[in-house]
């Protein structure tokens, strides 16, 4: 597995488990979820992280992998190898097969040849792999993962009739939003209690505002400004909104704000045509925003 | 006496044959005329006389009168126009002498009024009537006798064509025309320049087939409906009555009195325009004229007469396009009507944005927030009195029906924001969250020392407080639920035994109503302060309103000095800095009160700043007396925007400025001079109404009351509420409803839901509302109450929000039903288990041979190899995929629950059911409650097409359960558009339970047939649903009916069509509507129901429970 990276061009092409998180990503803690977090992976637990979309699970995840990738991080202090933590990330989706994951067989000239799959590949490194939405997946694959999660920490690749032992620094995080499905999509007992689970949710204005302030780059009143509407668009939920308006959107409403676009027109196109696709529900985020920004 | 012509001798010896009364009638009259008239002339008039009452047998009355009248006529009259006078008069002695005697009679009244040619006339229109009979004789004899009134009333031309009119309705009935005729007395007195018109209308109307009858009631209405209408167009308006009649149209008295009452309710210079449009559309189109009378009042009270215009035209085309839809518009029962109306007002009705505004504000409070129109909350009479200021309470926020006075839309929706705005913060930024012990963060806290000052004032003043407080204390301490206990800490908290804290700190001041003005002001400016600050985008509507508001306050300078403080507070409350008169003498107190105002306008201030602010305010304007203020004691001042407010040293001791009470009336005697009553600010309009003591009371009660509901701490009494009420300075007086303390006190804990002493709690029940057909939109007030349009087929539109459906879970009742059912059909459940099962398909199947999928598909790969291997090109479908094919049904079946279900299905084997429901909706009510409440039906011996519904019902359940697809079972009925009941016996979002199955127990046949808005009810559900398929299952024995669905009562159709319309909309949404009906008649109307959408009509009804898997296994499979 080589490294290309074609310089000067632009981009870079990693292989998945080669993907170390270098500059740390920003992320302001709401409470002492990176110490049960560093906690967690040291005992070799499982996390589920749960909360709505867009609140910074992702981040979250992105900036622990950073943080122990350092040398000076808790990890090495634990008397581990000091070498980074690769992240290897898979966003789930409904048609996500168990080979999807663990790997496939291709055809070359010679016949077949086995390619692994990211989970298979994170096992083998020691990364921490993050299935992000794990519910969106089929019942089937989510069972996959069982083994993985339990003392056993092994991965059986049943095509290949091998067993695999998850490296050292291997970890599993998944991620899982409770708001918005139906109860079909719920995760399974069997699943999630395999897990210990961290709740995220929105953080309060004065924080989001800090990271609004942060992320998108605009003045200490229009971040606060953006919290109170993300706070007062939220308090709309199930109540015409299916979710409330993400800190993300915000972010991009403040991006686009900093760049010059008006804050009401962008928070229309940043939020309110983001969030809903009913008129009455449109027009009243209008209001709130036409209240909150000149 | 001199010589006596011999002629004049021979005439009184003729006289003298008839009774006494002639001739000495004669000779009294013969005195006069004597010295009026020749030799010959008297001879003339005297054998006149004679000559009539030789006529006939009973002539010699007119005779009497003929004297008389001359004696009087004479002196007026040259005697070459006396004779023709008296010919007439003899004329008309021909036909009777009762009609010549009241000729006579009637003359010295009447011919000052009346040219000497017109006297001719006259009698003629008296001889018209007379046809010889006695009712005739009547009417003329009536004629004369009101002519003296009658004719200087009117015109000789319209004096003819009236009788002309009398005599044309003699012909239809005598009574009716001497009714007429006396009435005409009043009338025409009243009617002026009109009279002509009403002469022409009257006329039209005894013309015209049928009509006459209206006659009396025209002159009955005919003066009052004129005279509120602007004087120049009063002749218009009746013409235009008079070509309504014309055109065969009746109700020309209904619009008489409705459409002037219309007029009346507008401004004067309207009425022409309004007129002349009338005008246009009885060219169109009669029938719709007096509804548009009806509706312009309230179209105007929306809209300037050139809009008025535009939405007219747009009716009137309708008109020509389609009669029906164009009436429909005209009484804005059309949708299109209403919008067009929306888009030309600039007024924003609270209706139309209601749901924006909720989810605004929903928003801004970050809790539930109801929308209601401010006059519901009057209407409960629980304090509130204005229905046109917003105010909140709980979680509903009352709004006024109606923003207008800006010229634009844009202009008075951001009025209604600014309002709800205002509002809602009172929740966000906590103005209810007040509590008396929680120190405030800009003042040092004078709370606790007014207790304490208080508390030792009272214990010197009584010589035994403590017996006293400590009573009350555990008294009000009882009553309140609120499990907090109050600590005892010293003497203090024996004061504290109050039901709200809000309560507590109103306590404190003697004149609790300043108090509360003061408070107001000052926790608005907070509010008001806050919203400018946070909320940067309403800050231009916003100020605007304060400008707006500050125009229109009253001079301070006209105000006592205490009001005069309150008012400057006010203004500075509302951002005035500059140009503030002030007493010069209170000059420094008012720059206290501006800073304190500003103080409390600062960031982080919260309600118990505001209420610190208020008691210093408070301690500052108690120590004035209120006088006036003599003109050149005024000063303006400027108030920086310093926030620099420092307490004054003395503030401790201006604190007995709150122990006045006890001395209140030697005071009065003291300084009273000049002393002027406190009174009220003007409100500030945008700002509502603010009850903080009434709402934190409410929440308490609540609160309370769900204590109680758990069975734990005692309730509040009412004695206790009354009591707290009379003191409270929010009870108002006024308004509509002018409420003591004790009719609001039941009020609210009837608003709570507290159990009232059993004799109110009969009447509690809340009367049935029942409203006529006739009426407009209705509105979804109570909760599970949804409101839809109804389809209006002749019309072409929707009848806007006509109907409420009100849903209802059913109740419980055995289960025994559920599995006697079960039992007996045992076999039929088992195969249909069976069939169902093998419905279900695989959840995955193995698709092969694709270009892409999960894995290769080994034997395809194999033979690819192969291929390759041979130099063959590779084949391509080598994968292998599951394809999901999940079944995702939802259907929903909404049973028939109308009253014909309860017949028998086999008629030989009984009559219908006991069915005797009342058709008088309030007896309609209670017998509903007994039939609910009643221990079951008695056991019946034969089937009914409800009872094969419930068995159905079962059945399905049993076969769905094995599809695992969503359903709901749902049962509709209900009486009139206003109460159409829908219950649920099975909700989609639920899980089959017992008690699903003891509620089909309770499916009874119950009233009429509303489909379309039970329909469009589902259809909301389904809608809410997610599923790739949808079906709406409708089981029903008949045609829709019910009351007033149909037009004008008669069509049958209107109902299959807004039944169909309902099933439409429905299958835009992708919902497959389907139609069973155990109606053998059903063929007729179900083709025009369904059209192309599915629906069976079931030959024996006895298949039902079968046919009814069947038919849905057919469906969804």
């Amino acid at each position: 597995m080589e490294q290309a990276r074609v310089r000067g061009t632009g981009f870079q092409t990693l292989q998945i488990e080669e993907y170390v998180v270098e500059d740390e990503p920003f992320y302001m803690p709401l409470g002492n979820e990176i110490e049960l977090f560093e906690a967690a992976y040291l005992q070799k637990i499982p996390v589920l992280l749960k909360g709505p979309t867009g609140c910074g699970k992702t981040r979250f995840v992105e900036h622990m992998a950073h943080r122990l990738s350092q040398p000076t991080s808790i990890r090495q202090k634990d008397g581990h190898e000091a070498r980074p933590v690769p992240l290897v990330t898979v966003a789930c989706h409904e048609d996500l097969t168990a080979s999807d994951l663990v790997g496939r067989y291709l055809i070359d000239a010679e016949g077949t040849r086995w390619i692994d799959g990211p989970l298979t590949r994170a096992v083998k490194v020691g990364a921490i792999c993050y299935l992000d939405e794990i519910v969106e997946t089929r019942k089937d694959t989510t069972v996959l993962i069982h083994p993985l999660t339990d003392h056993r920490r092994i991965l059986p690749v049943e095509k290949q009739g091998l067993l695999m032992e998850a490296n050292e620094g291997f970890l599993l995080v998944i991620s899982y939003n409770p708001g918005y499905q139906s109860a079909l999509k719920d995760l399974k007992h069997s699943t999630r209690q395999r897990f210990v689970s961290i709740e995220f949710d929105y953080p309060p204005p004065e924080i989001e505002a800090k990271i609004l302030e942060h992320e998108a780059g605009v003045d200490e009143e229009t971040a606060m400004s953006l919290a109170k509407l993300g706070e007062k668009v939220r308090n709309l939920k199930d109540h015409g909104l299916q979710e409330g308006s993400s800190t993300r959107l915000l972010i991009y409403a403040g991006k686009l704000i900093s760049q010059g676009v008006p804050a009401r027109e962008a928070c229309q196109v940043s939020i309110v045509w983001a969030l809903s696709d009913d008129i009455q529900v449109q027009r009243s985020m209008e209001e709130v925003i036409s209240s909150i920004f000149e | 006496m001199a010589e006596q012509d011999p002629r004049l001798e021979s005439i009184a010896r003729e006289l003298a044959q008839f009774p006494a009364a002639v001739l000495q009638q004669y000779e009294s009259a013969h005195d006069k005329a004597r010295a009026l008239l020749s030799a010959e002339d008297l001879v003339t008039w005297a054998e006149q006389g004679a000559a009539i009452a030789r006529q006939s047998v009973r002539a010699w009355e007119a005779t009497v009168d003929y004297y008389a009248a001359s004696m009087e006529v004479l002196p007026h009259f040259s005697f070459a126009n006396f004779i023709p006078w008296a010919r007439y008069g003899a004329d008309l002695c021909q036909a009777s002498p009762t009609i010549a005697a009241a000729y006579f009679r009637a003359s010295p009244h009447t011919l000052p009024h009346l040219r000497p040619r017109q006297i001719a006339g006259w009698s003629e229109l008296g001889k018209s009537l007379s046809k010889g009979t006695w009712k005739s004789t009547a009417l003329a004899c009536k004629f004369f006798e009101i002519s003296p009134q009658m004719v200087p009333a009117m015109t000789f031309p319209e004096m003819e064509r009236f009788i002309r009119f009398i005599d044309i309705l003699s012909q239809r009935s005598y009574d009716l025309a001497t009714e007429c005729l006396e009435l005409s007395q009043q009338v025409f007195a009243q009617l002026g320049e009109s009279r002509d018109n009403f002469i022409s209308l009257v006329t039209a109307l005894a013309d015209a087939n049928g009509n006459w009858r209206e006659v009396k009631d025209c002159f009955a209405v005919g003066s009052r409906a004129v005279s509120r209408i602007e004087r120049s167009q009063r002749g218009r308006f009746l013409s235009l009555a008079e070509r309504l009649s014309r055109s065969g149209q009746g109700g020309v008295i209904s619009f008489l009195r409705d459409g002037s009452q219309g007029l009346g309710q507008l401004d004067y210079s309207t009425h022409p325009v309004v007129i002349s449009l009338g005008e246009r559309l009885i060219t169109v189109a009669p029938p719709a004229v007096p509804p548009f009378f009806a509706m312009v009042p309230a179209v105007l009270s929306r809209v300037s007469p050139p809009q008025l215009e535009t939405w007219f035209g747009e009716g009137a085309r309708l008109l020509s396009e389609n009669l029906e839809s164009g009436l429909a518009f005209f009484r804005m029962e059309s949708s299109y009507a209403e919008e067009l109306l929306d888009r030309l007002s600039a007024g924003v009705e609270l209706s139309r944005v209601r749901d924006v505004v909720g989810l605004y504000s929903r928003a801004l409070a970050g809790n539930d927030m109801e929308i209601a129109p401010a006059q519901e909350l009057v209407d409960k009479g629980i304090g509130w009195v204005s229905g046109n200021h917003a105010t909140i309470e709980g979680a509903t926020l009352y709004l006024p029906a109606l923003v207008d006075g800006a010229p634009t839309k844009q202009e008075n929706f951001e009025k209604l924001k600014v309002i709800a705005t205002h509002q809602v913060v009172h929740q966000e930024f906590g103005s209810f969250g007040f509590e008396y012990e929680r120190p405030a963060t800009l003042f040092r806290d004078l709370r606790p020392l007014v207790q304490q000052a208080r508390h030792h004032y009272h214990n010197r003043h009584h010589p035994k407080p403590e017996e006293e407080s400590a009573e009350e204390a555990t008294s009000v301490e009882e009553a309140v639920a609120s499990a907090e206990v109050v600590e005892e800490t010293g003497p203090v908290s024996v004061e504290s035994g109050w039901v709200t804290d809000m309560q507590g700190f109103f306590d404190i001041f003697p004149e609790r109503k300043m108090a509360l003005d003061v408070f107001t002001v000052i926790e608005d400016s907070r509010l008001d302060a806050r919203v400018l600050r946070e909320y940067r985008g309403i800050r231009r509507a916003y100020r605007r309103l304060q400008q707006e508001s500050l125009d229109e306050r009253p001079r301070i300078t006209e105000m006592p000095a205490q009001q005069g403080l309150i008012e400057f507070l006010i203004r500075v409350s509302l951002g005035q800095r500059s140009e503030l008169p002030v007493a010069t003498y209170l000059a420094e107190d008012a720059m206290l009160m501006a800073k304190l105002a500003l103080r409390v306008m600062r960031v982080g201030a919260t309600v118990e700043d505001a209420a610190e602010a208020t008691l210093r305010a408070y301690l500052f304007i108690a120590g004035i007396p209120n006088h006036f203020i003599p003109g050149n004691a005024w000063t303006y001042v400027e108030v920086p925007d310093e926030d620099d407010y420092e307490d004054p040293e003395n503030i401790e001791d201006l604190l007995s400025r709150l122990d006045k009470p006890e001395q209140e009336e030697e005071e009065q005697e003291g300084e009273g001079q000049g002393q002027q009553p406190y009174q009220s600010p003007q409100d500030v309009e945008y700002r509502g109404e603010f009850k903080p003591e009434l709402v934190q009371l409410l929440e308490e009660m609540k609160e309370a009351q769900r204590q109680a509901n758990e069975g734990e701490a005692p309730q509040l009494t009412r004695e206790m509420l009354e009591e707290l009420l009379a003191q409270s300075a929010e009870l108002e007086q006024g308004g509509d409803y002018d409420l003591d303390a004790s009719a609001t006190a039941k009020n609210l804990m009837r608003e709570v839901g507290m159990k009232l002493p059993p004799k109110e709690a009969a009447q509690g029940q809340g009367p049935f509302i029942h409203i006529e057909d006739e009426g407009g939109p209705l509105e979804a007030k109570d909760p599970h109450t949804s409101v839809y349009d109804e389809w209006d087929f002749r019309a072409g539109d929707y009848r806007p929000r006509w109907c409420v459906v009100r849903e209802k879970t059913m109740a419980e009742g055995d289960v025994g039903f559920w599995q006697t059912i079960l039992h007996a059909n045992a076999n039929m459940i088992q195969e249909l288990r069976r069939q169902f099962e093998q419905v279900r398909p695989e959840t995955f199947r193995k698709v092969k041979r694709l270009q892409d999928g999960e894995e290769y598909d080994f034997d395809a790969l194999v033979e690819a190899m192969v291929d390759m291997r041979l130099g063959l090109s590779l084949p391509d479908r080598v994968y292998w995929r599951r394809n999901k094919l999940e079944r995702d049904v939802a259907v929903l079946f909404l049973l028939d629950m109308s009253a014909s279900t309860g017949e028998a299905i086999d008629e030989s084997r009984g009559g219908p059911d006991e069915w005797d429901a009342p058709n008088n909706p309030v007896d309609y009510m209670l017998w509903l409650r007994n039939r609910r409440a009643g221990d079951g039906p008695p056991r019946r011996t034969y089937k009914r097409i409800i009872d094969l519904e419930k068995e159905s019902a079962i059945l399905l359940i049993q076969a769905l359960e094995t599809l695992g697809d969503k359903y709901g079972i749902y049962g509709f009925s209900g009486y009139g558009r206003e109460n159409v009941e829908y219950y649920t016996i099975k909700d989609l979002n639920e899980n089959l339970s017992d008690k699903v199955q003891k509620r089909i127990d309770k499916i009874t046949p119950l009233h009429a047939t509303r489909m379309g808005p039970a329909i469009r009810h589902s259809v909301k559900k389904l809608d809410d649903i997610d599923a790739k398929t949808k079906v709406l299952f409708l089981i029903s024995d008949g045609r829709p009916q019910d009351r007033g669905y149909s037009r004008e009562g008669v069509e049958k159709e209107y109902a299959v069509h807004d039944t169909r319309k309902a099933l439409l909309e429905g299958k835009q949404k992708g919902i497959m509507p389907f139609c069973l009906t155990v109606d053998k008649a059903g063929h007729d109307y179900l083709k025009t129901m369904m059209g192309d959408m599915g629906y069976e009509v079931l030959s024996d009804i006895a298949m039902l429970p079968q046919r009814l898997p069947e038919l849905y296994k057919r469906l969804t499979v």
